[in-house]
This record gives C-alpha cells, sequence and structure tokens, in this order.
C-alpha cells in the first residue's frame, strides 16, 4: 500500500477548527492507517483505489466530512476557456492516442505543496496509470508555454533540453541515458516515431510518458499550472485529470478548461455521475435500520451529495470517485459516513453445525500417534531449494516444478518429497542432544494436468544404534493403531537409501513409499554424525478418506 | 549443612578421603562400583561443586613386533656380539646365523667399534656389558609403562628403530575433593536420595507449536458453526485473482508479489458460463481487453480466498458457513515480519440476513475465544470485498494496535459473475501473527527453523 507523509500542522489549516488529536483518531476511520508518527510529521498508508488520499489535499476534505465541518460533495468549478487549445494528430493514434488536459490558475505554491504534487503524480502514475502505460501526467508551469499545443509524434533524433537536465539531448539519448527512459522506454515499443506535446514554436513542452521539457519546470515561483495527461485509454485519462484537478481546486487554484480536438479526442468533461442505491439494501448489509435522512447525512459526510426518491437513495458522485462502481460501494460510503465506531458488532443466532474436514480429523489423530511413539513434529516450506530437495539427497530431478523469479534463493522449486527437509533440519541441529526423532505430514506436489497435491507422511530418526529395524516397527505401529492398516516391506533399492537397508512399502501389494537407513555419503552431506533412518509414504491414495 | 548423599557419592567420597588423588578406573577398584555409576557420581559431585576433575595427557609406551622378539631373543646387535664371544667368524657364517638381523648388528656395531673386520673374519674389539636400550627393554617387557618412568636417553635410540616401540597418549582423569568435601558429615542414614539433586532433561515430542494454534482455530471455526472445505495450492490465476475482480494489469498480480509456475498453464480452468461471465464484468468495469492465456497461468494461491470462491461458485448455497485453512505464497523477500509461505485461515458466511454489523460480532466472538478482548474495527480496502474492514487488536506488549484480520462482503462484481445471489461475508487473516502473539515470539522464521532447542522448550499455550 502506498505511503504519503503529512504535516499535522499543515492538515489542521487545510481541515479547519480541529484539533491534532481529533485528525489523529479520525484518520483510520477513514481507512488511512498511521504507520509512524514523529513530532508534527505523520506517515500514512492509504488504499491503491483512493488515489485522492496521496496529498495532505485530499485527505484534508475526507475528514471536513467525517468531522463534520464540511460535508456534501466537493463541486469542480471549470471556467470555459478558449485560450488554452490542443490539437490532436491521429499519427499517435497507434501509440498513445489521447490526451487531456487543464490550466489552474493563482495558486500558491509552496516547497511542501510540490512535495504533495510530485507524491500525487507518482502514486497514480503507479496505480492507475499502471507504471504511466494506460495514463501518466505532466504538471508544467503555464506562464512558460505559448499556445496552441499540438499532440503528435516526431521521431528518436529530436533534440529538447528535458527536465533536470541543463542540455540538449535527444529522445534516443533520453530513452538510453536517463532513469525515466529506462524505466518506461519500453512503453513505447520499437516504433521509430514516439509521441510529443509541441508548444506554438514547434519547441517540445513533454514527450509523454517519459518526461517534461526542461522550460515548463514548477517551482516556486510558479503562479499558474497546465496539467496534460496522456494514455492509451480515454476513460482512465480523464479519471486521473479528475484527480488531479480536484486536488488542484482544494489547494486554492481556480481552474480553466483546456480546449482539445482531433483523432477522436474532445475536451474533457469531468461529469459528475449518478447512482442509486435501496435504503433496504443498505440497512440489510450494515444490519441497521437507518432511515433515508440518516443515510442521506452519512453519504454526504462521505463527501457524496444525496437525495432520496421514495425508499431509493439517488447519489450523485464527483468524477474523482470512480472506485464507485455500483450500489454495495454507497453502502460502504454509508458505513463510513455513518461511522464504523458506531456499528455495534451483533451475532446471528445459528443453526449451523460446523465440521472439521475428515482429512484434518486424520492427520490430527496421526499427530497423535506418531507423538506417542515419540516423535517430534516439523514444519516445512513446500517452496524449497534444489540443493535440498535432490542435489543433497541424490534424487531424479527431472520432473521440477519451479517458481518464477523467486525472492529468496531457498524458495525456488515445490517440493516433491518431505524427507529431505527433515534431513535438513536434523543438520541444522546437530548440536542438540540425540536421539532426534520427527515426522511430517504435508502436501506434495507432482506434475500432472497441470499439477497434483498429495499428502505425503515422512519419519526420521537419528542417534547413534539407529538402523531399519527401529524405524520399520514405527511406521508398522503408527499405521496400525492410527488406521488398522498392515504393510509390508519389499526389497528395493534407492539412492537416497543405503544398499541392502532400503525397501519400498507396500499395501495390499500395492507401492505407497519407501523407508530405509539413509545412504552414508548422503548423511555425511548433511554433516550428520549418526546414523540416520527413515520413511516416506503417501496418504492421499490408499489410506485418507474423504468421508465429506 | 547436612546433605544427603547417593550411596554411590558416599562411596567415592569415602575413597577420596584415603587415597586424595584418583583415576575413575582406581576408583572402581577401590568402591566396588561399575564404570558407569562412577561416572554418574563423580559429576553428581561435581555438580556440587565437591569433587574436581583434573585431566591430564600422559605416553604410555610398550614393545612393538621387533622390540618384542629383541626382549626374547636380545637386541641384534646383542646376538651378534654373542656368537663372536667364542672368536672370529667369517661374514657369510654370520650371515647365515643372523638372518634378517645381520645387516643392522653389523652396521651397528661397526658405528660403535664394538668389532673389526680383517679380511673376512669379524672379530671383537670392544665389549659393552650392557648395551644401549637393553635396560629400557627388560623394564618394559611386556607390560604398557608411563614414558616417564623410563629413561629418556635409553629409551631414545629405541624410538628410532622401526616396530620397536609403540608409543600411546592416553588421557586420563584425576579425581579429588574440594575443600568443601573435606568436611562433609557422611551421613550412615541409607536408602536416602537427595532430592534437591539436578535430574537429566527429558524432550517430550510433541506437536509443532504453530500446529497446535492451527489446531486451536480449527477448533473454534467448528463451534461457532462453520465446516472446513479443502482445496489446492496451486491454482489457475483465474481463481485465484481474475474470479475475484482482480483486473489482470493489477500490481497484485505481478511476478515480484505472486509466486507464477514456470511453464505450467492451466488447460481447463472453468466452465465456460463462468469464464465468459467473469470477463464481461471486468471489461465493463475495468475497462481492458481481459486475456483468458493470462487467466491460465498457474501461480501459488496467494490466499484461501480462491478455494472459497470456487467452493460458492460449486455450489451457490443459500446458507452456509464454511472456512478454509492452509498455506498461502506471497513473493516477498523473507525477514523477521514476512514468510514467502504461511498458513491463513478464511471463513465466509452466507444468508440473505448477513449483515456486517453479524460479520463484526462473529468476529469479537471468534477474537475472544482466543483470549483477545480489546479490539476496534477499521474501514480498509480489498479489491473485492465491499464494504471492507480490518481488526486491530492491542498489544499489551508493544502498547499499540495492531492489523489482524481483513473481512469484507463479497462486491457483487465478484458473486454475480459466478451466479452467488446471497451476500457473503468473508474474512481473514495469518495464522503466524496469532501464533507469534501467543508464543511472544518477534521473529516469524522461528515457526519453519524446526530449531530443536526451541521445539523442545517451548511452553505449550493454553
Amino acid at each position: 500500500m502506498p505511503v504519503v507523509e503529512l504535516s499535522y500542522t499543515r492538515l489542521q489549516k487545510l481541515v479547519g477548527k480541529v484539533s491534532k488529536k481529533q485528525i489523529s483518531d479520525s484518520l483510520p476511520f477513514l481507512g488511512l492507517d498511521i504507520e509512524s508518527e514523529n513530532k508534527d510529521l505523520v506517515r500514512i498508508e492509504y488504499s491503491p483505489n483512493r488515489p485522492d488520499y496521496s496529498t495532505d489535499f485530499g485527505i484534508a476534505l475526507g475528514l471536513q466530512g467525517l468531522l463534520g465541518i464540511k460535508t456534501g460533495m466537493v463541486k469542480l468549478n471549470v471556467k470555459k476557456s478558449n485560450k488554452y487549445p490542443i490539437s490532436v494528430k491521429s499519427d499517435v493514434s497507434k501509440i498513445r492516442p489521447f490526451v487531456t488536459g487543464i490550466v489552474a490558475k493563482n495558486g500558491k505554491i509552496d516547497d511542501k505543496t510540490i512535495k504533495q504534487l510530485m507524491t500525487m503524480q507518482e502514486d497514480l502514475h503507479f496505480g492507475i496509470g499502471r507504471k504511466r502505460k494506460k495514463s501518466s501526467i505532466g504538471i508544467h508551469d503555464l506562464d512558460k508555454i505559448s499556445f496552441p499545443l499540438v499532440y503528435t509524434t516526431t521521431n528518436r533524433n529530436h533534440k529538447f533540453i528535458p527536465l533536470a537536465s541543463e542540455q540538449e539531448i535527444s529522445i534516443s539519448g533520453i530513452l538510453e541515458n536517463t532513469d525515466v527512459g529506462k524505466d518506461y522506454g519500453s512503453l513505447l515499443g520499437q516504433s521509430s516515431q514516439v509521441p510529443i506535446i509541441f508548444d506554438e514554436n514547434q519547441n517540445p513542452v513533454s514527450f509523454p510518458p517519459i518526461i517534461n521539457a526542461a522550460v515548463t519546470t514548477v517551482t516556486t515561483k510558479t503562479k499558474n499550472l497546465f496539467v496534460e495527461v496522456t494514455g492509451i485509454n480515454k476513460e482512465d485519462a480523464e479519471d486521473m485529470l479528475a484527480v488531479v484537478a480536484t486536488i488542484l481546486q482544494t489547494a486554492g487554484f481556480s481552474l480553466e478548461s483546456v480546449k482539445i480536438s482531433g483523432a477522436k479526442n474532445s475536451t474533457p468533461k469531468l461529469e459528475q455521475k449518478k447512482i442509486s442505491v435501496s435504503s433496504s439494501l443498505i440497512n440489510q448489509i450494515l444490519g441497521l435500520n437507518l432511515n433515508t435522512a440518516k443515510i442521506i447525512s452519512s453519504l454526504k459526510k462521505s463527501r457524496l451529495d444525496a437525495s432520496s426518491k421514495g425508499s431509493n437513495i439517488i447519489c450523485t458522485i464527483p468524477p474523482y470517485r470512480f472506485d464507485i462502481f455500483g450500489p454495495m460501494d454507497l453502502v460502504e460510503e454509508v458505513a463510513l459516513g455513518y461511522g464504523i465506531q458506531n456499528l455495534e458488532p451483533t451475532l446471528s443466532p445459528s443453526q449451523t453445525v460446523g465440521k472439521t474436514n475428515p482429512i484434518s480429523l486424520q492427520l490430527k489423530s496421526l499427530d497423535q500417534t506418531m507423538i506417542g511413539l515419540g516423535f517430534l513434529e516439523a514444519l516445512n516450506s513446500s517452496l524449497t531449494s534444489k540443493r535440498v530437495l535432490y542435489d543433497m539427497t541424490n534424487r531424479d530431478s527431472s520432473k521440477i516444478i519451479s517458481v518464477l523469479d523467486s525472492k529468496s534463493q531457498e524458495h525456488t522449486i515445490l517440493r516433491d518429497s518431505i524427507l529431505p527437509g527433515l534431513l535438513e533440519n536434523l543438520s541444522r541441529n546437530i548440536h542438540e542432544s540425540y536421539p532426534q526423532k520427527m515426522f511430517e505430514t504435508g502436501t506434495v506436489f507432482t506434475l500432472d494436468s497441470p499439477i497434483s497435491e498429495k499428502i505425503n507422511f515422512s519419519g526420521i530418526s537419528a542417534h547413534k544404534d539407529a538402523n531399519f529395524t527401529e524405524i520399520k516397527s514405527i511406521i508398522q505401529s503408527a499405521l496400525k493403531i492410527g488406521f488398522g492398516i498392515q504393510i509390508e516391506t519389499k526389497t528395493a533399492a534407492n539412492p537416497t537409501f543405503e544398499e541392502g537397508h532400503c525397501a519400498s512399502i507396500t499395501l495390499n501389494n500395492v507401492p505407497i513409499g519407501t523407508i530405509g537407513k539413509i545412504n552414508s555419503k548422503i548423511v555425511e552431506n548433511y554433516k550428520i554424525r549418526v546414523p540416520v533412518v527413515g520413511f516416506e509414504i503417501s496418504l492421499s491414495e490408499s489410506i485418507l478418506k474423504n468421508q465429506n | 549443612m547436612s546433605q544427603v548423599f547417593h550411596e554411590i557419592e558416599k562411596k567415592i567420597i569415602a575413597s577420596l578421603r584415603d587415597n586424595p588423588k584418583q583415576t575413575p578406573e582406581s576408583l572402581e577398584k577401590s568402591t566396588h562400583l561399575s564404570p558407569d555409576q562412577i561416572r554418574r557420581g563423580i559429576e553428581w559431585l561435581k555438580l556440587k561443586d565437591l569433587a574436581i576433575v583434573t585431566e591430564s595427557q600422559s605416553s604410555v609406551i610398550s614393545l612393538g613386533k621387533n622390540g618384542i622378539e629383541s626382549f626374547q631373543k636380545g637386541l641384534p646387535e646383542r646376538r651378534l656380539l654373542d656368537l663372536l664371544k667364542s672368536g672370529p667368524k667369517k661374514l657369510s657364517d654370520l650371515q647365515k646365523e643372523l638372518g634378517f638381523v645381520f645387516g643392522p648388528s653389523i652396521g651397528l656395531a661397526r658405528k660403535n667399534n664394538w668389532i673389526e673386520a680383517s679380511s673376512d673374519q669379524i672379530s671383537i674389539k670392544n665389549f659393552p656389558s650392557e648395551l644401549p636400550g637393553e635396560k629400557t627393554l627388560k623394564l618394559i617387557g611386556n607390560e604398557k609403562l608411563s614414558k616417564d618412568k623410563l629413561d629418556p636417553n635409553d629409551l631414545s635410540g629405541l624410538l628410532k628403530r622401526p616396530d620397536f616401540i609403540i608409543e600411546d597418549i592416553i588421557k586420563s582423569k584425576e579425581v579429588s575433593l574440594s575443600d568443601s568435601a573435606k568436611s562433609i558429615e557422611l551421613s550412615d542414614t541409607a536408602g536416602e536420595i537427595d532430592v534437591e539433586a539436578k535430574v537429566p532433561e527429558v524432550f517430550v515430542a510433541r506437536t509443532h507449536p504453530l500446529k497446535d494454534t492451527i489446531n486451536e482455530i480449527r477448533e473454534i471455526f467448528v463451534t461457532l458453526g462453520f465446516s472446513e472445505i479443502f482445496g489446492n495450492m496451486t491454482q489457475s490465476s483465474f481463481w485465484n485473482f481474475d474470479a475475484l475482480f482482480t483486473p489482470q494489469d493489477h500490481p497484485a498480480r505481478e511476478l515480484q508479489d505472486t509466486f507464477y509456475l514456470d511453464k505450467i498453464n492451466a488447460k481447463k480452468i472453468g466452465t465456460p458460463d463462468q469464464i465468459r461471465k467473469v470477463s464481461e464484468s471486468h471489461k465493463k468495469n475495468w475497462r481492458y481487453q481481459w486475456d483468458i492465456n493470462e487467466a491460465r497461468k498457474m501461480v501459488l494461491r496467494t490466499h484461501t480466498t480462491c478455494v472459497t470462491i470456487k467452493h460458492l461458485a460449486e455450489n451457490k448455497p443459500d446458507e452456509a458457513r464454511i472456512f478454509s485453512l492452509g498455506r498461502v505464497f506471497r513473493n516477498e523477500k523473507v525477514s523477521y515480519k514476512h514468510l514467502v509461505e504461511f498458513n491463513q485461515i478464511e471463513g465466509v458466511v452466507v444468508g440473505k440476513d448477513a449483515s456486517l454489523r453479524n460479520l463484526m460480532g462473529i468476529q469479537r466472538e471468534f477474537y475472544k475465544r482466543i483470549g483477545i478482548t480489546k479490539i476496534k474495527f477499521w474501514p480498509t480496502f480489498f479489491p473485492y470485498t465491499e464494504p471492507s474492514l480490518q481488526t486491530m487488536v492491542y498489544n499489551e506488549k508493544l502498547g499499540k494496535w495492531i492489523e489482524l484480520f481483513g473481512m469484507g462482503i463479497f462486491r457483487p462484481e465478484v458473486t454475480k459473475p459466478l451466479g452467488i445471489t446471497k451476500p457473503v461475508l468473508a474474512w481473514g487473516g495469518g495464522i503466524e501473527r496469532i501464533a507469534m502473539l501467543k508464543y511472544d515470539l518477534d521473529d516469524v522464521r522461528e515457526f519453519y527453523n524446526n530449531n530443536l532447542g526451541w521445539l523442545r522448550s517451548a511452553t505449550k499455550c493454553q
């Protein structure tokens, strides 16, 4: 979840008359987790579905509603203007077809505001922008741009001075040599042409979705802003723009429209939508009995507008709340406005009779039997390493099941056997006193169509007198007591075990596993200094019964 | 201070009073106890600071093959000189008589100027009454002797000769009484034992501590009226993500968060109807081109919710209380608070009257049964539930609220395409988190280290 850093004093100024404590008490009830606090600074985790909470301006709007200082929907006041036209050429259609934008005037921009806007930009790029793929934003100093603008394409040799640089670099140079170029260049594919926004004099303003031109850099001296959003999907681009517009208006800017035309593009509408929900659904889902007036006031505390029509609630949703899909989302908004802390938990009378899965019960009984036989239960990961599973134990690794890109070297393949993990456990415990006797039951994986999962059972005994007879009597007794089953052992060879001390375990002449003395070379591999005997059987086919 | 001593201890103390420094072997002889009894007795006395055990090394000398032969027949040079006693002899005759030892004996006798040779006759020049090494050889004989009892000069020549001398390093213990032991009064009361003495530790076999918590949680769900369902750990992306309304380009689906299986895809992922309706819900609400190949990719389940939703889609119950418990996987760096594989519990209630307050009520009851009473609920976000809440529980030790379970009501975008018509309350969370609270652990990896020291000693939680 994304994190944003805020200042309590700044928030207090933005929200109105509230104490620091009121703010910190209320934040969690907006769905914001306080991650850490340090004097005036507070770090907050917010949900990716609420990008408006990436700035203190957006959080202030939410707090005002929850605390009853200002309720109802924030309306965007966009002054219509013809001064800022952007025309779109059809050559962008195949690369990044849509552009939208807005002008924001007469705001005060201090360092903290710039920082907030940059966080918002980054989070929007990551979340709804899907790492700038679906949509991306450029924020510019309006006064450094001469309109009209053209959104078109250019070739990779085109040179300009990019943001945070002092010299001209070609577009290929930007893609090859800058961090943003390397990170996002792949979004442009192999085409020789790339998207560009030119001003009246053919000077680049922005090279979306990679970088802006240096000339339009926003500083604390900037008064007026131009925001452009480009993307591969018109709706996503406008959703993103709606968040930026709402935040800028809240930050004190007045908005003016940008006139967009050409290649299926049009001036953004920033439209509200209406969704209706029945008050009975709200009450049923929340387990409450609220009248329509209370529902409406709750929605207003969540900064939405609502009116009633009979028992239906008609709700008006501002364009930046694109996380609201339908009636259930409104139920949640009512719950938040009503206050989660005011919902009293209840227990509904239950007629159901619970039941443990029969397999769980059988496994639990096997655990108890093994404990009775003096074996300690171990638990190992089912994701393990090739070293433990195959290399150390001489096992056949031809049907290995790997995961892609694991961050941990010790967790790269799915186990097809439990015993190697137990040997690894012994290896880590050579300084502990003997005898060491352990067992584990767990899922093992084999390639099938596509994968079959079975439950295996393995046990191991290590001490100076460990021998075949001991471990055979253990598995024999465990299955006899645990399941009333009589197994046999038949001479077999297996590279994990010592020749002549290894057998296959059969049940009614069907092999279900292997038992024996672990090969002394393997014991040595694990640096264990006492003899080890062990077994592993499959429980799934032959022993566990699913009596659902 | 009067102390109670075991009969063994008494015998050892008594013997050491007569003879203050002894090896365990000599104690065996003096006390008529077995080696094992002596060993135990010395350990007990050591623990009580009554006995002092000093370990030392010493060399023990015995004769090798050639040494024994020389002990029996005389040194080769002695045999040579004896033959020459009666007068000079021919070299070839001597060779016949002395056999193998002819060479070394002539060499030695020449070097020491004992013999002289003229043409092929050998005769005695000087006749030493005792040859170097003879004294030592006699002294050792068939015994084993401590090296420091021998004359080092006389021994040194023998040590250089092959197979004459065997030298063994013997580690030996010497036991003596500490000062406090010297003044102890040994009571004569027979049969009394030292009930205060330390005893060896016995390790019980037991279920794994984490398994205890898992079993306890399973039990609580059953007593709350829930039935357990099982499902696979390997799942198609369709059930793990798509069916739960997670768009195909959602960051959670990326390689760095989710384990995808290498080159393994599911052939059959759902019924044609399920696939069509789920894809339509994605296209309509998330506005992108849904790709069935993406849904076929096999993953290690990132939550047990995939098991639940599949069960609900297959059975479409009007009323149900079910739970699913098992391992889930996240592609994270392993640390004290993150594992790649951990256990999750997840429960759902289906019913026309199911409400958010009920969901909160079940949570409160669940926590009460595992011993947590200080809880509160905060709103949160999950892609597949609306409304969504999280439980915060108060951790007295840390002095702060920590997040435990997540919960919510399945979105209609999830339930409708799968033909589930009644509201579904769902909640779940990691079991290791609860187990860490119970066992007072601050490193979650401990559960899977299988460190016998911990497994054998961790107190069973009630």
